[in-house]
């Protein structure tokens, strides 16, 4: 069974997608979600084998989405879209293939047939995914979307993963894994990434530990495990 | 008393001379306000020989002179200003001193005094910004007389011995004052009138070509057809009172009026050599009938005997020609003449006016189907996707969806005509609008609250629908929750409102980049109603878009 999800921000795209891979067996669609930030949500927690993935959707579209992801959590993906000026992009980012809307039985069989070879193979998707411009936070009542740059540092704990900026904290879905490996923050700690460009000093303690003080005051913990590359980023 | 008769014989030589003189072409010049320093010589060379003749002329009278020799030093005062005066009189009092005489001195003092009097006067006068009455008759005689009251007062005082300057002055006095006073008098009225008889005819020719220009403006704009010509012909016709006047393209005669045309027919190929030879060179042609012969080729019998051909011009390119004619029997005036150059360049003026405009119109045309073009595809996929999804559960609904696709697909297509009413506008929008809310189900509220008296309100095609486009699919759409667009016309300050908003606020920076086809939309509104209509936006960083339409009221004429 190909455990399949299918993003769109269209109900009936949606409904339509789901009705037509019915019709075939081997998937299974283990839910249809309208926007990225409910996708990531699924994506981190049920680990989809396939995406159906539209591109133009509110705040964050398709191609962001992937950027949101930790490439190991990448499934396969199938862009689907209403008009073809994205098609390549979309083989930029290497998708498995891409269908248009209205989408044709026939044509959805042959992308089908390339979802199976790819399972049996069980190749792991490979994207070049592209550096994330922007980080969307979940506040209150409306999202926010954060520049990698005027973060601080991030920081993680068993209520999620916190930005830490000039204008305050604010919650991601984004992994600290999936941050550092799109943005330029860096890890000091198991549980903290920091932006390089806010260190103001780097306090060595005793034991091999270090203590990271900020711009704007704050004080990071550095472990011994990731003193070593911290140096190497400042190329000390 | 034989003195003053003598005196005026003199005055009367003058008078020839400067009635002869303001005939002549050299005169022209002298009709502006300003002089021009070869003018001003004119008239020191004028008024100078005047002194120097008014001494010559005189009467010997007791060893001296009784003479008219002050009058050309203040009359190039009071005109020409002190400079010309001063200049004047030494020259007419220097001439007068060479001659001797026991007031050689006295008479060559006060003839150079006359001139700065006059200039004085002149001088005053144009301070005073009442230049114009430098030429009032009652002037010249009161400034002449005063300077000849001053001429005698300085004999009294300078030429000795006393008693033969005052028996001088018993004797020439009253002669000389009123005789040169009068004869300064009549020499500016011949001046004054001749001036005036410019000026009035200079006011019926300009008088003239503007009521030609007033009447013909704007026809040519309304096309370069033989229906306008005709136009054209007639008002020409009546205006300059010309034998016959006709318009012609490249090929044929478009218009024709007046004496002959029982042959020259509109339609008929052009023949006559003169108008061949203005399209060809594009330049006047002309034949007055006396040194250029002129027959028409047409028929033996025409009694046309000259003619003005005129070519008619778009950026140097001859596109066709203006024609008048004389009958044989009339002279061609000189003022026909250039009336019908001048039209010929004004029509010349609204011809590239009215090129210009079509260009322009049809720029906006074809920007107005690239937009149309741009907006289809994405809409027509996703559409059609929608509404195959929706056959599968309800087949009534899909019918619905396709109807109102194919209406808005036919009004796309149809709406090429200018102007369309709210209602018709409002139609094509709803179609449009059904179909998003499809797509996007409860993501997309739309609230309208139209005056229904506004239904019938004119406006540009296409004006409504991007715009609701724009709030769609750059706002509404690009919100997780979804939002509401409010459409709305109503009456305002006398003019029609039109707001479509929605809560959004997502795409301030588009518009600001690229207008989203508003520019367009603006252009076309203020081509067609004037610069105080149009489109205004305004945009609140993620809380609401703002489009404000203004239309006229009354806008029938525009249909």
């Amino acid at each position: 069974m190909i455990r399949t999800l299918i993003v769109d921000d269209e109900r009936h795209a949606r409904e339509e997608l789901q009705a037509l891979l019915e019709e075939i067996t081997d998937f299974e669609i283990i839910g249809s979600c309208g926007n990225a930030l409910e996708a990531v949500r699924i994506i981190n927690r049920d680990k989809p084998d396939l995406l159906f993935l539209d591109i133009n959707m509110p705040v964050l579209n398709g191609f962001e989405l992937l950027s949101m992801l930790e490439q190991e959590q990448l499934p396969q993906v199938v862009f689907v879209t209403a008009y073809d000026e994205y098609a390549l992009k979309a083989f930029e980012q290497q998708a498995l293939d891409y269908l248009l809307k209205p989408v044709d039985a026939q044509r959805l069989r042959k992308t089908v047939e390339k979802v199976r070879q790819f399972s049996h193979e069980d190749l792991p998707a490979q994207y070049r995914t592209a550096e994330l411009k922007r980080i969307p936070c979940i506040g209150a009542n409306r999202i926010k979307l954060v520049d990698p740059q005027s973060v601080e540092f991030v920081r993680s704990d068993l209520s999620g993963v916190h930005l830490v900026t000039t204008d305050g904290e604010f919650f991601t879905e984004l992994t600290l894994k999936t941050l550092e490996e799109r943005t330029p923050l860096v890890h000091c700690h198991k549980q903290y990434l920091v932006n390089p460009a806010a260190i103001d000093e780097i306090m060595l303690l005793e034991g091999g530990l270090a203590e990271i003080h900020t711009r704007s005051g704050h004080q990071l913990p550095v472990s011994r495990r990731y003193m070593k590359q911290l140096k190497e980023t400042f190329e000390l | 008393m034989i003195l003053i008769f003598t005196l005026l014989e003199q005055m009367s030589i003058f008078l020839v001379i400067t009635y002869l003189f303001t005939k002549s072409p050299a005169f022209r010049p002298l009709t502006s306000d300003q002089l021009g320093f070869r003018h001003k010589l004119l008239l020191y060379l004028l008024f100078s020989s005047f002194a120097i003749l008014g001494t010559y002329l005189g009467q010997p009278v007791q060893d001296a002179i009784a003479n008219t020799r002050s009058i050309g030093p203040v009359l190039a005062g009071l005109i020409g200003g002190p400079l010309l005066g001063v200049a004047t009189g030494l020259t007419g009092g220097l001439h007068r001193y060479l001659l001797g005489g026991f007031t050689a001195t006295a008479c060559g003092i006060s003839t150079t005094l006359g001139g700065l009097i006059g200039g004085l006067v002149h001088l005053y006068l144009v301070r005073r910004g009442r230049g114009s009455q430098i030429y009032l008759p009652f002037l010249a005689f009161a400034t002449t007389l005063c300077v000849e009251a001053a001429q005698m007062a300085t004999i009294l005082l300078l030429a000795r011995p006393f008693e033969l300057s005052l028996a001088l002055v018993k004797t020439i006095a009253v002669p000389m004052l009123l005789a040169n006073s009068a004869g300064a008098a009549l020499l500016i009225s011949i001046i004054r009138d001749q001036r005036s008889a410019y000026d009035r005819f200079g006011a019926h020719f300009s008088a003239r070509a503007l009521k030609v220009a007033d009447r013909t403006l704007g026809i040519l704009s309304k096309g370069f057809n033989p229906e306008n010509a005709q136009k054209l012909v007639k008002i020409i016709r009546e205006e300059t009172g010309v034998g016959a006047v006709s318009i012609t393209d490249r090929e044929k005669i478009l218009a024709f009026a007046g004496i002959g045309d029982d042959h020259h027919h509109p339609g008929l190929p052009i023949i006559t050599e003169y108008t061949l030879r203005a399209i060809k060179t594009n330049q006047v042609a002309y034949a007055d009938g006396v040194n250029t012969p002129f027959a028409c080729p047409r028929s033996p019998d025409c009694p046309l005997g000259s003619t003005l051909v005129i070519p008619l011009r778009i950026e140097q390119e001859v596109v066709g020609t203006i024609i008048l004619f004389e009958p044989k029997n009339m002279m061609f005036s000189h003022l026909n003449r250039s009336l019908g150059e001048g039209l010929a360049n004004l029509f010349s003026d609204q011809l590239l006016r009215s090129r210009y405009a079509e260009q322009k119109n049809l720029l906006v045309q074809s920007e107005l189907k690239l937009i149309q073009a741009q907006v289809n595809p994405h809409f027509l996929f996703n559409a059609l996707n929608t509404i195959i999804a929706v056959v599968r559960v309800d087949a009534d609904r899909a019918r619905d969806l396709l109807m109102h696709l194919s209406n808005f697909f036919r009004k796309n297509l149809k709406r090429s005509g200018d102007v369309v009413t709210l209602e018709e506008e409002l139609d094509h929008v709803q179609s449009y609008l059904k179909i998003e809310k499809a797509r996007f189900g409860e993501r997309l509220k739309v609230v309208t609250e139209i005056d229904p008296a506004l239904l019938k309100l004119k406006l540009p095609t296409f004006t409504l629908q991007p715009i609701i486009e724009n709030a769609i699919k750059h706002g509404i759409s690009q919100l997780l929750e979804g939002g509401q667009v409010t459409i709305s016309a109503q009456k305002f300050d006398g003019r029609a409102e039109i707001l479509v908003e929605d809560n959004a606020g997502t795409y301030c920076d588009k518009l600001s980049d690229t207008g989203l086809g508003m520019t367009l939309v603006d252009k076309r509104i203020k081509n067609q109603f004037g610069p105080e209509c149009g489109v205004e936006v305004s945009c609140e960083p993620e809380q609401k878009t703002r489009v404000l339409l203004r239309i006229p009221l009354a806008n029938e004429d525009f249909a």
